[in-house]
């Protein structure tokens, strides 16, 4: 755990505990209806599809491939300007949800979209882990 | 029975520019009284008073709240007071609240101001304002996402899927730049529009979103008068009315939009739109769209079939959309074309459709527009509102 980070920490709901206790574990769960099926993203207290209260959780694999993303260069606030440049993106993971994250480790160069990535976790707090996601070696080439 | 409509009757406006010299207060003196006299009433004829929510400028967002604006302009005849937020859709609500108003006898006329004053706000409040407004605190902005940063990211999937060129990006900045340069209340009046290669040539904020891509902050306001369609041709010679309207929610968090279902829901609401005006896409005399950066004015465009498959971008770089084009295109030159005055923009477009159809554009002026079509949209494009205006009820 870092004690120095300044930047902001993901706010919580009672529902979403649950997922943030998984990033720490370097798992990344997906909330699932019992009652209909759907995958959900985010966390809800009630299944935005059916409002069953009957929810659940599964591990997703972790692997996902870019939908979009951009290089982020200049204009943000002051605690995320030691980070600059940072690829934001948002990925496709294989069980079907889309989610923001960075992507981390590689050129940023290299980086297109449809590309296969994997997730990583970066440990901000004692409650939670950031999912990040890095190429595929394999996709990278 | 005839359906009662909404008529916009009277307009004013200060220009868009850094002036942190002038007050709130002083701004929207100036923008009530120049829209009422325009309407040609008595200021004791203003019934209502329903105020565009100012963006991070919580003190002035109280006060009007709380019912200040009547007083202080002394509106005698004024029955009610309110304010709506929906960000960039606030001025939609504030519209469709007077109609609402009007229908029901609350008031026969309803004053729509906004005012917003960015150069006197404290950065620190600033940068936190439009770093959270239209992000999730918990799944988008601990990533470092940034309204940069969420366009960038739509941009390059609109472009991936469209095959759309940086050029042709950059030709709408053109394009916007073009109308801005004639339009006196523009912070870019009487400024050359730069070329697409000036516009790629500056420093990349977030790619592929290049900075004269993005959005200056600014300081703006303009106002409306408006009543009912049985009372407008009895008070002035040039009414603008409200012919149709359709909307769609798309959502609050960029992530979770999805563009293929967006242009779906899009179509619908346009449609809605033009059916219940009676009139199609090919009597617009005006596409007068708000959406704040450059990527949603061809996708827009596609989405509503105004041009040919796959021919958004070369409408902009060949000069169609520009003054004096075969297809007039968001003749303030949108927010990036006029400076950004937060939810301020869509009422200054608004203030347009109906300058435009009241003949009272000047040298951006469409020679007999008889049509406006005009799109709002909240949040980081949280929805998507369509709206038909004519200077006739069709």
């Amino acid at each position: 755990m870092n004690q120095t980070y300044q930047k902001p920490i993901p706010e919580m709901q009672p529902w979403s505990k649950e997922y943030w206790k998984g990033t720490k574990q370097h798992k990344l769960l997906i909330q699932t209806c019992n009652e209909c099926g759907a995958k959900i993203f985010y966390p809800r207290k009630f299944c935005p599809e059916c409002w069953s209260k009957d929810l659940g959780w599964i591990e997703a694999k972790g692997t996902a491939r870019v939908y979009s993303f951009t290089i982020t260069r200049d204009m943000v606030e002051p605690k995320f300007m030691p980070d600059l440049p940072y690829v934001l993106a948002m990925v496709d993971l294989d069980e079907g949800i889309r989610m923001m994250t960075r992507i981390v480790e590689c050129d940023h160069d290299k980086i297109r979209i449809g590309m296969d990535v994997e997730v990583v976790f970066e440990d901000i707090s004692d409650d939670c882990a950031l999912p990040m996601f890095r190429p595929i070696r394999s996709s990278q080439d | 029975m005839t359906i009662e409509k909404l008529s916009i009757i009277g307009i004013g406006e200060v220009p868009t520019r850094i002036m942190p010299e002038r007050s709130r207060w002083d701004i929207i003196y100036d923008v009530c009284i120049e829209a009422v006299r325009d309407s040609g009433l008595d200021k004791n004829d203003i019934e209502g008073v329903i105020s565009v929510a100012p963006q991070a400028q919580n003190q002035l967002s109280a006060e009007i709240s709380f019912g200040k604006i009547p007083e202080e302009l002394g509106l005698k005849g004024c029955r009610d007071v309110c304010i709506c937020n929906a960000g960039g859709a606030s001025t939609s609500n504030c519209l469709r609240l007077a109609e609402q108003w009007i229908t029901s006898g609350v008031a026969k006329t309803v004053l729509i101001p906004h005012v917003t004053v960015h150069s006197t706000i404290p950065m620190d409040d600033l940068i936190n304002f439009f770093a959270l407004a239209g992000m999730d605190m918990q799944w988008e902005y601990p990533f470092g996402t940034t309204y940069n940063g969420v366009i960038a990211m739509g941009t390059r999937r609109y472009m991936y899927e469209s095959k759309v060129t940086p050029e042709e990006m950059a030709a709408v900045v053109v394009s916007l730049r073009k109308w801005a340069s004639l339009d006196p209340n523009s912070m870019f009046y009487q400024k050359p529009a730069p070329t697409v290669e000036a516009v790629l040539s500056s420093p990349l904020v977030s790619d592929p979103l290049h900075r004269r891509e993005g959005n200056i902050l600014a300081d703006g306001g303009s106002a409306m008068v408006v009543t009912s369609s049985e009372l407008a041709p009895q008070i002035t010679k040039t009414p603008v009315y409200k012919l149709g309207e359709g909307a769609v929610y798309w959502g609050a968090s960029p992530v979770l939009r999805d563009t293929k279902e967006n242009k779906i829901q899009a179509k619908e609401a346009a449609k809605a739109a033009f059916d219940q005006a009676g009139i199609t896409k090919e009597d617009i005399d005006i596409w007068n769209i708000y959406l704040a950066y450059p990527v949603g004015h061809p996708q827009i465009m596609e989405w509503l079939e105004v041009c040919e498959k796959g021919q958004a971008g070369k409408m902009f770089l060949e000069g169609h959309t520009w003054p004096g084009g075969k297809l007039p295109w968001s003749p303030i030159g949108d927010a990036v074309g006029r400076g950004h005055t937060g939810s301020g923009v869509s009422t200054a477009t608004y203030v347009e459709t109906a300058r435009q159809l009241m003949g009272k554009a000047g040298e951006r002026q469409v020679e007999n527009a008889k049509y406006v079509f005009q799109n709002t949209s909240g949040g980081s494009g949280m929805n998507f509102i369509a709206t038909i205006w004519g200077r006739e009820l069709s």
